[in-house]
């Protein structure tokens, strides 16, 4: 191979890499999300439902699953992921006192992530605790709020009448099955991947960083 | 590869951001003047690279390209993948800002160390098929080391340096070849249209040209 001189000039005359560079950046936001591992957790019912991935197609399988208590950091249980990324649990006592969780996920390889969920998100179990600041919300709420059914709906459906606590605690599971998928949807809006935007604007970032250099370097050889 | 927040402890989060730092000023030392925007442009490249999904099964790999912009630039690939991380972590969140340090320590010197596989084969084996198979060698090692390194970092973890090191490289198999691949096409491609652009391939670069 002949000997060539260097290249002093900042110029590039070819139009490889910035082409290839654009294919690449076209291609990438048909999987954009590769590589962070995503972890959302939700309510439904009684359980919590925690989901990682790495991407909406590739789950962590078998990765460690580790639960805190967000106020005073105490470890409080571990799972392991499902072959869907899933790993569901109880609503740890903590809850009830109003404690809110921090769901951490170690997927191996140096991937690790972590999700805050308040107390107040986890409803159904947590939010009549707080709300009195009793554990015992439910029983004291029959003691004194029981109201006897609307008359004339049901004339000699029942001999006893609905109970106000019952109905909200139908109402709370009705409600919850509903709001599952939709909490699922919501949690895992809140882990979105790059979109073009980012994409186009780090290109950018990275181009105006090198110019910036170009001109520096320029300052300085022309005060020489 | 990108470690994470809150997985390496602050002993080997400050090693490897000290490594990293020495690493870019080396790198910035080295790099020619002139050729600030291929740098720009190949860190950009590194930057969309790990959107890249090679398809594997069970783990997820992407692109790293650390053979591809050593091979190229050199030194000089170390401020550009600090560069390409940096930005990768702000607007991606990958990896991370604690991990910065030595995410750009494991990618660069993997970039490095491509590089004199590169030159190095190259002097012993001139010609077509000789630049060819260096390309190869350089793309592939880059990521065989990025995955080495990446490992030994987390050896300091409860993981343990063998069972990350053979998960990292077993699953980086196919982007190994991809990259070798990758470079191999895109060396090939420059040395027709643009040769000069590897002649700090095989010339000695020159150290300190901006005091």
């Amino acid at each position: 191979m002949p000997r060539i001189p260097d290249s002093r000039f900042p110029v590039l005359r070819t139009a490889l890499l910035p082409v290839l560079l654009l294919m690449a950046a076209l291609l990438a936001p048909a999987d954009a999300r590769a590589h962070r591992v995503n972890i959302f957790a939700w309510p439904d019912g009684d359980r919590i439902v925690v989901e990682c991935g790495f991407s909406r197609s590739s789950p962590v399988r078998n990765g460690l699953v580790t639960v805190y208590d967000a106020a005073d950091g105490r470890e409080l249980l571990q799972g392991r992921t499902d072959d869907q990324g899933r790993f569901a649990f109880a609503v740890p006592d903590a809850v009830r006192q109003g404690h809110g969780l921090r769901i951490a996920i170690d997927a191996g390889e140096g991937h690790a992530n972590d999700w805050i969920m308040e107390a107040s998100e986890i409803s159904g179990t947590a939010a009549p605790a707080t709300g009195s600041g009793q554990a015992d919300a439910r029983p004291a709420a029959a003691r004194t709020g029981a109201v006897p059914a609307p008359p004339g709906t049901h004339p000699g459906a029942r001999e006893q009448p609905v109970t106000a606590p019952e109905v909200r605690a139908i109402v709370a599971e009705a409600l919850n099955t509903g709001l599952a998928p939709l909490r699922r949807e919501l949690a895992a809006l809140s882990a979105p991947g790059p979109d073009v935007r980012d994409i186009v604007g780090g290109l950018g970032w990275i181009m105006g960083l090198a110019g910036i250099a170009c001109y520096a370097l320029a300052r300085r050889r022309e005060g020489r | 590869m990108h470690i994470a927040e809150g997985v390496l402890s602050p002993a080997v989060l400050g090693a490897g951001a000290l490594l990293g730092a020495a690493g870019v000023a080396w790198g910035l030392r080295r790099m020619d003047g002139g050729r600030i925007m291929e740098v720009g442009i190949l860190s950009a490249a590194f930057f969309v690279g790990s959107l890249i999904h090679v398809p594997i099964g069970v783990t997820s790999a992407h692109l790293l390209l650390t053979g591809l912009l050593g091979v190229l630039l050199g030194w000089a690939a170390v401020p550009a993948i600090l560069a390409a991380l940096l930005l990768q972590g702000l607007l991606f969140q990958y990896g991370g800002l604690t991990t910065l340090g030595v995410n750009t320590f494991t990618m660069g010197s993997s970039a490095v160390l491509a590089w004199y596989a590169w030159r190095g084969i190259r002097r012993i084996w001139p010609g077509r098929t000789g630049q060819k198979v260096a390309a190869f060698c350089g793309g592939a090692l880059g990521v065989a080391i990025a995955a080495l390194l990446t490992a030994l970092a987390l050896a300091f973890t409860d993981e343990g340096f063998l069972t990350a090191a053979k998960i990292l490289l077993a699953a980086h198999l196919p982007v190994m070849a991809a990259e070798g691949f990758i470079t191999m096409v895109t060396v090939g491609f420059i040395a027709r249209v643009r040769p000069e652009m590897l002649a700090t391939g095989t010339s000695a670069p020159r150290p300190g040209k901006e005091e």
